[in-house]
């Protein structure tokens, strides 16, 4: 592989990660945190594939370095092969990333990644801080299962509090279910609640579909087991867009 | 892919690049059915997951190959060889325990270990550095205290076996690998006119080897994870060695990056802490995408006996010091 060629798949990296972190798409991938970190990195990517593309066409003309062309082994991965190269070809593989971010830019998990998700709260038992002041309360819908299945509710005795997920469909009607990352989306844990006293038009929405519900707490689903799935008795339930950072 | 390209390389002698401008224009015509033809949730959780783990660990490898390239443009090869001891087999721990000092994943230390050989330090130190660094740096091992709270004794644990895993497979490079088995890494072509031209030769270089097999690993990874069925770790979890073996494949196959896999392994609570334990050990020493980096940096006949001579060290290891310290 020529060096222009490495320096072009190298500035092809680093513009689609700078496109994917410049706005919010990289959320649906990894958390917030790491945007900083991803512009530097594209911006470092683009920098030295303009400077090896820079230096090639420089080059053209002048002698030809050997390497350059054919002396690189092309895909031969070792075995024998004196000169130590890992196969450059398989540098076409970058092109993967690229063109798939490019094209479609895959969503943020769903559904399809929750329901293959056996455990539900996997918070340890720590003693969580009561629950702020306002009413409704609105909080993440992890914390609610933690608050309902590790510390049996009581925190969220008498309060009625707003959480926001996507549904989760089961057999007999819908979950309310939110995915937490922790690095990227690979590491993906899920959170579900069940929904209790439902309104006839919610009674089987689409998977995926982005809810907030107000509601309240209220026993059962069982507690102080990473499989228990509590309870959410709904007040009211409306549709929502899929928030920005799709993730707890 | 490969096949056109080296079939329009041959007949017309065209340039990777125009490839490259092919290949990108093919790709933006054929967007709208592309689109249209990925709607399965199955293909789109796999597709999430792979970008997931490739965007994850881009900044990561990022780094490495910067880290690598500084190495090879600005550190005098002698340095190197000097600042460790001159004994071999007491320079292995030494490099271990200088992995604490890269705050990085493991995408990171794949190209910084192969510019180290490059620079003279012996491989076994090198290689054990490859394996101590991303397993007992300071971020992962504050992640493995606040995702087992209550539970200090996993983070020595961790830190115990990681190290006592780096440290063996350093000596048993020592005693048993043969050179040949590692293609080094040969970096004369990558001598540029200035340091700064070497620094970006190499880094550009590094990138490239490495992220292709990156993509591999992530690739791989995806797959595993939409293909496994949710169940089949439940049913490992009541035997304890059964239970320790699951937690190291799984870790395999999952490819986390060792800042997050603490939280993973915590939500396993099915499972001994020993069998996660085991879990935490493996991961950042072999996982699918650093397998496939390896073989890019070091060569096939290097990773098909590390990669799994590194699974059973640290399984025994993890098992060891799980029944020391977490029964």
């Amino acid at each position: 592989m020529s060096r222009e060629l490495q320096g072009g798949i190298l500035m092809l990296v680093g513009i689609v990660t700078l496109r994917v972190s410049w706005g919010t798409t990289y959320l649906n991938y990894v958390k917030e945190g790491m945007r900083p970190w991803l512009l530097l990195s594209a911006a470092v990517l683009v920098v030295l594939g303009l400077l090896a593309v820079i230096d090639a066409v420089r080059g053209r003309g002048e002698e030809k370095d050997p390497q350059d062309s054919e002396g690189e082994p092309e895909g031969e991965l070792g075995d024998g092969h004196v000169h130590a190269h890992g196969g450059p070809r398989t540098a076409w593989l970058l092109l993967l990333p690229v063109f798939t971010l490019f094209v479609v830019a895959p969503p943020a998990l769903g559904a399809y990644a929750a329901s293959r998700d056996v455990t539900n709260s996997v918070a340890a038992p720590q003693l969580l801080p009561p629950l702020p002041p306002g009413d409704p309360v609105p909080m993440y819908l992890s914390d609610y299962v933690t608050r309902a299945v590790w510390e049996k509710g009581i925190s969220l005795e008498g309060r009625s509090v707003t959480v926001s997920g996507f549904v989760l469909p089961t057999e007999q009607g819908w979950q309310l279910a939110r995915l937490q990352i922790l690095c990227c989306a690979a590491d993906a844990f899920t959170s579900k609640a069940q929904p209790t006293n439902v309104p006839a038009g919610f009674a089987r929405p689409p998977a995926d579909t982005w809810v907030t519900v107000t509601g309240h707490w209220v026993p059962g689903g069982g507690t102080e087991s990473g499989t228990a799935i509590p309870l959410l008795e709904v007040e009211s339930i409306v549709e929502i867009e899929q928030p920005v950072n799709p993730y707890d | 892919m490969s096949g056109a390209v080296s079939e329009t390389k041959r007949g017309w002698r065209l340039t990777g690049l125009e490839v490259l401008l092919v290949l990108t224009a093919v790709v933006v015509i054929g967007q709208r059915w592309l689109v249209d033809s990925f709607t399965s949730p199955a293909l789109q959780t796999g597709a999430t997951i792979f970008i997931s783990i490739f965007v994850q660990a881009l900044p990561f490898l990022v780094l490495g190959v910067l880290l690598s390239a500084a190495i090879a443009a600005f550190v005098p090869p002698t340095l190197l060889a000097r600042a460790l001891p001159r004994n071999r087999a007491a320079a292995v721990p030494v490099a271990g325990a200088c992995g604490i000092l890269l705050p990085g994943c493991e995408c990171a230390s794949v190209p910084v270990a192969g510019s180290l050989m490059a620079r003279g330090v012996a491989p076994a130190a090198a290689l054990t550095f490859l394996l101590s660094a991303p397993a007992i740096n300071p971020i992962v091992l504050v992640s493995t205290f606040v995702a087992f709270p209550g539970q200090p004794q996993m983070v020595l644990a961790r830190l115990i076996a990681s190290f006592a895993t780096a440290v063996i497979m350093g000596w048993l490079w020592l005693r048993f690998g043969r050179p040949d088995w590692l293609r080094m890494p040969s970096r004369t072509h990558l001598q540029g006119s200035t340091s700064w031209h070497t620094f970006r030769l190499t880094a550009t270089h590094d990138f490239v080897h490495a992220g292709g097999f990156l993509v591999i690993g992530a690739l791989a990874a995806a797959v595993f994870n939409v293909a496994m069925p949710p169940q089949w770790l439940d049913a490992m979890s009541a035997n304890p060695l059964l239970a320790i073996l699951a937690m190291a494949t799984l870790a395999v196959l999952l490819s986390i990056c060792s800042e997050a896999d603490a939280f993973v392994a915590s939500s396993f609570t099915s499972f001994s802490l020993t069998a996660r334990l085991a879990f935490l050990v493996v991961g950042p020493m072999v996982d699918l995408k650093l397998i496939s980096m390896q073989t890019g940096v070091f060569g096939r006949a290097f990773a098909a006996r590390f990669a799994p001579t590194t699974f059973v060290v640290a399984v025994v290891l993890s098992s060891l010091v799980g029944w020391w310290l977490l029964t």
